[in-house]
């Protein structure tokens, strides 16, 4: 039987190869088809480039980390303009891009396709594109597996339910009509934990009003046809008395008022706003705070990811970092949550390349649909705090959450607030970094007049 | 902002229309063979993401896409191209049936290769700056792919058993290997080798690389080895491509002792450099015995062509390999995502991984012929030993003589041809 031979684990250093004159031939032959081709000795540290005509980087793409570096070289050349560059670099990345191998790969794909769309100025097209494909494969069977798959394999989606369930009951304690606004893309699927809470807390079960607030595209109605039959099926079986709408075909949230979402007087109200607030464009965020307030809530959750793109949109390259930053945490986390043939993942991360040529090359279109702009937790409480004061997380929800946390894979812990420390509100941490917000509001004791 | 002229992004909508899809029907129903392979694509198990079409729809409308975005690739129409991507993407996966999986790599494939298009520039990177921990991923899907698929096998195998025949009465033996890699290869020959009744007097293998350091890993693996059969051994690594070697004395050519030359082919990268280059050197080397495996996969023709054929290669590649591991089969993935997504790669983004300026060769074998060798059949134990392997795997692959040579195959499309040459004296 022939025995498999099997590769050394030699260390790797950072060699650079000695490239005989005959490599240099063959590489110069091909250059012919590359226009403005300066000699680019531009990284000192270039060992052999000296006598290269091309702008073939000797520097070997060796360390584990080549695609955030590359990355951002190509960024940084396109702010400047450097057109040469920005060929070289998307040339690279095209070689080493890929979909579906490693993390490092990944990330060169989909960020390679935004930087590509910038380069070109056919960002928004690309982004439309994407859509539609998107949309048509899109089924409520196949988006509700992806969403309990996730929420199975990985605490991102459910920190927040959790927190926000706790801070509403909390709120709502006593309440015998209760009327909850849900803002968020999520099939509903934080409500059955709270169904079951309210059923079983107290003798007397309040009565639900859930008013499920639709943002995104059309075909998605559909869905809430069918989700509606199963959170009546599911509050039956709970035995709590349950009302549910959906409002849709809204083009902004700051026109809802408490007449179109059906608030009645005897209601207690709490709005809950998963990552809805990113979505809406940086100009009317204030306004949508406003419009929350002015529909008396007595409470507000909020659960927002862990990023800025906001304060950064004008400057190119400061925003690319901060969307790389949080992508590579984003897909290193689905990497290791999911298993490696996983086809629940893939779509996840589609849906980033959205978000990523969203944020990254269509920045002259606005109001073009669903905009990304996200902001962190201390930028989401300035706004807050116009219009609201934190409403802290009892004990109960907080060990709701760690009890949560502790069901999944190591390296997902929790971080609460200090004492006097901005902002308000509870951070899941992945592999120590924060990536996702929860807080909760009620709002200020009397009524604050925004005086600009 | 890019100096690179962009093309034509007319306002299509991002539908593929139905007009452009029923011209696409008529290529689909012109061409006989194309008209054959759905059947390979319907081979789809039973989707984790429920559809509404089936596998068999699936598929055809995948075929129908893809030929439709090469199509505009081929014509330049890149702004259409891409608006197609998204679509086939969507209805694509590397972890689904294996006409899902195909179309994911032809997919990535096609979306690299419109990229290099408007850059205008095709030339691939260099293996050697890539990371080691690249190419120990490539080599070790190698190893996987050769548990799993008897292809490897089959060219080892063959190969080894031409040459043990022809050693018969040498005992100074140098053997060339054109592209060594990690060396499966060889341990199997020690093995029959040290079955001699009559030992060797001298056993070295030349093996020819892209980096010295993989080569050297190699080559301490190999002696390894050599010694534990008790074989004199020794081992000459040559960084470079084939084509640059002009003179024999850079491989360790000797009087007095007979030299075979092997070469197992693949589109992983470029080994050759100039294949005028690499007759030069077999015409003056006139080995005893040149064993070679070649893919029936065309280099030369337009890419359209290319394009086509290497769908039904690898779309039978694909469905031989589905056949035996489940859709989750971590395994297969990395075969197929190391291998054949670089190939696929390669051959579609790239124009084939030789770019030398030159027209490629189609057949080596053929090309041979021209310059002073014969063929050396392969029918007899080479022929039976393929056939017992083929035993030891799903059933579907077919083995073909022909000419001497020996043909692998699954089903009706043949994969490989494994062939030996003398030269005619």
């Amino acid at each position: 039987m022939e025995k498999s031979l099997f590769f050394s684990n030699s260390k790797h250093t950072n060699k650079y190869f000695l490239e005989n004159k005959d490599v240099h031939h063959f590489h110069a032959h091909h250059h012919i088809h590359l226009i403005n081709m300066q000699n680019p000795n531009q990284k000192p540290h270039h060992e052999n480039s000296s006598r290269s005509q091309s702008p073939k980087y000797e520097e070997p793409v060796s360390d584990a980390k080549w695609a955030p570096r590359l990355l951002r070289e190509c960024a940084t050349a396109i702010s400047n303009m450097d057109s040469t560059k920005i060929h070289h670099l998307l040339w690279m990345l095209n070689e080493l891009a890929s979909p579906y191998g490693d993390c490092n790969q990944k990330l060169a794909f989909y960020f390679l396709q935004a930087l590509f769309c910038k380069a070109t100025d056919t960002g928004l097209r690309c982004y439309k594109t994407l859509t539609s494909a998107a949309e048509k494969s899109k089924s409520f069977d196949s988006s509700r597996k992806l969403i309990l798959k996730f929420q199975e394999v990985s605490p991102w989606t459910t920190f927040g339910h959790v927190a926000s369930n706790g801070a509403i009951l909390e709120a709502l304690d006593g309440e015998t009509k209760l009327h909850i606004i849900d803002i968020s893309n999520t099939f509903c699927t934080q409500w059955p934990t709270l169904l079951e809470a309210l059923a079983t807390r107290n003798d007397e079960t309040p009565h639900l009003k859930l008013t499920v607030v639709v943002t995104e595209s059309i075909s998605v109605k559909s869905v809430m046809k069918e989700v509606a039959q199963r959170m009546e099926k599911f509050a039956r079986l709970m035995g709590v008395p349950f009302e549910f709408n959906v409002i849709s075909g809204l083009n902004h949230l700051n026109e809802l008022t408490k007449e179109s979402l059906n608030i009645q007087e005897e209601e207690a109200l709490a709005v809950n706003c998963i990552g809805a607030l990113r979505k809406v464009e940086v100009e009317e965020r204030g306004g949508v705070i406003r419009m929350l307030k002015s529909l008396n809530p007595k409470v507000v959750t909020i659960v927002e990811h862990e990023a800025d793109f906001s304060s950064t949109r004008n400057d190119f390259v400061k925003c690319f970092e901060e969307c790389l930053r949080f992508y590579t945490l984003y897909f290193e986390m689905l990497d290791e949550s999911f298993p490696t043939t996983s086809n629940e993942r893939l779509v996840i991360e589609r849906e980033c390349s959205k978000s990523i040529v969203k944020v990254l090359a269509c920045d002259n279109e606005i109001g073009e649909g669903d905009g990304e702009r996200r902001e962190r937790g201390n930028q989401w409480s300035e706004r807050l705090r116009e219009c609201f004061s934190p409403f802290p997380l009892n004990d109960d929800a907080v060990d709701d959450v760690k009890a949560l946390i502790k069901r999944y894979k190591a390296g997902w812990s929790l971080v609460l607030p200090q004492e006097n420390q901005e902002p308000p509100g509870i951070y899941l941490t992945w592999g120590e970094e924060p990536v996702v917000w929860a807080s909760a509001w009620k709002p200020h004791e009397k009524s604050l007049d925004v005086a600009t | 902002m890019l100096q690179s002229p962009i093309n034509t992004y007319t306002n299509n909508p991002s539908s593929s229309s139905s007009s452009s899809m029923s011209s696409k029907r008529s290529l689909v129903e012109e061409d006989p063979v194309i008209t054959k392979r759905p059947r390979n694509f319907s081979e789809g198990e039973e989707q984790e993401v429920v559809r509404v079409d089936d596998a068999d729809s699936i598929g055809l409308r995948l075929l129908g896409l893809l030929l439709q975005c090469a199509e505009c690739v081929a014509t330049e129409n890149l702004g259409e191209a891409g608006n197609l991507l998204p679509e086939i993407a969507e209805l694509s996966s590397p972890y689904g049936s294996s006409a899902e999986r195909v179309a994911a790599y032809f997919a990535e494939a096609l979306s690299a290769r419109i990229i290099s298009c408007h850059l205008r520039f095709y030339s691939p990177l260099n293996l050697k700056s890539l990371t080691l921990t690249h190419s120990q991923k490539l080599f070790t899907a190698l190893q996987s792919y050769n548990t799993i698929s008897p292809l490897i096998k089959f060219s080892h195998y063959t190969a080894n058993q031409a040459i043990y025949q022809a050693l018969e009465g040498e005992d100074h033996v140098h053997v060339i290997d054109l592209d060594i890699m990690q060396g499966l290869q060889w341990p199997g020959l020690f093995q029959i080798l040290t079955s001699r009744p009559k030992k060797l007097h001298s056993f070295k293998i030349t093996g020819i690389g892209s980096s010295m350091e993989l080569l050297e890993s190699t080559g301490r693996r190999l002696t390894e080895f050599a010694n534990s059969f008790g074989l004199p051994f020794e081992f000459k690594p040559v960084e470079g491509k084939i084509g640059n070697i002009t003179d024999l004395s850079q491989l360790g050519v000797k009087v007095g002792e007979t030299t075979v030359v092997n070469w197992m082919h693949h589109c992983l990268y470029d080994i050759t450099g100039s294949d005028l280059g690499t007759f030069r050197l077999l015409t003056l080397l006139r080995p005893k015995l040149i064993t070679t495996v070649e893919q029936d996969l065309g280099h030369g023709g337009n890419f359209l062509g290319r394009f086509v054929e290497a769908l039904h290669y690898y779309s039978a590649l694909f469905d031989a390999l589905g056949d035996g591991l489940s859709e989750e089969s971590v395994e297969r993935h990395m075969v197929e995502q190391q291998l054949f997504g670089s190939e696929i790669r390669n051959i579609v983004a790239v124009g084939g991984p030789k770019r030398t300026g030159e027209v490629p060769v189609e057949r080596w074998g053929d090309e041979l012929k021209r310059v002073g060798f014969l063929p050396v059949s392969l029918s007899g134990t080479p022929a039976a030993q393929a056939s017992l392997l083929l035993g030891m795997f799903p059933r579907g692959y077919t083995l073909v003589e022909e000419n001497g040579c020996l043909k692998l195959g699954w089903k009706d499309l043949s994969l490989l041809t494994a062939s030996a040459w003398q030269p005619c004296d």
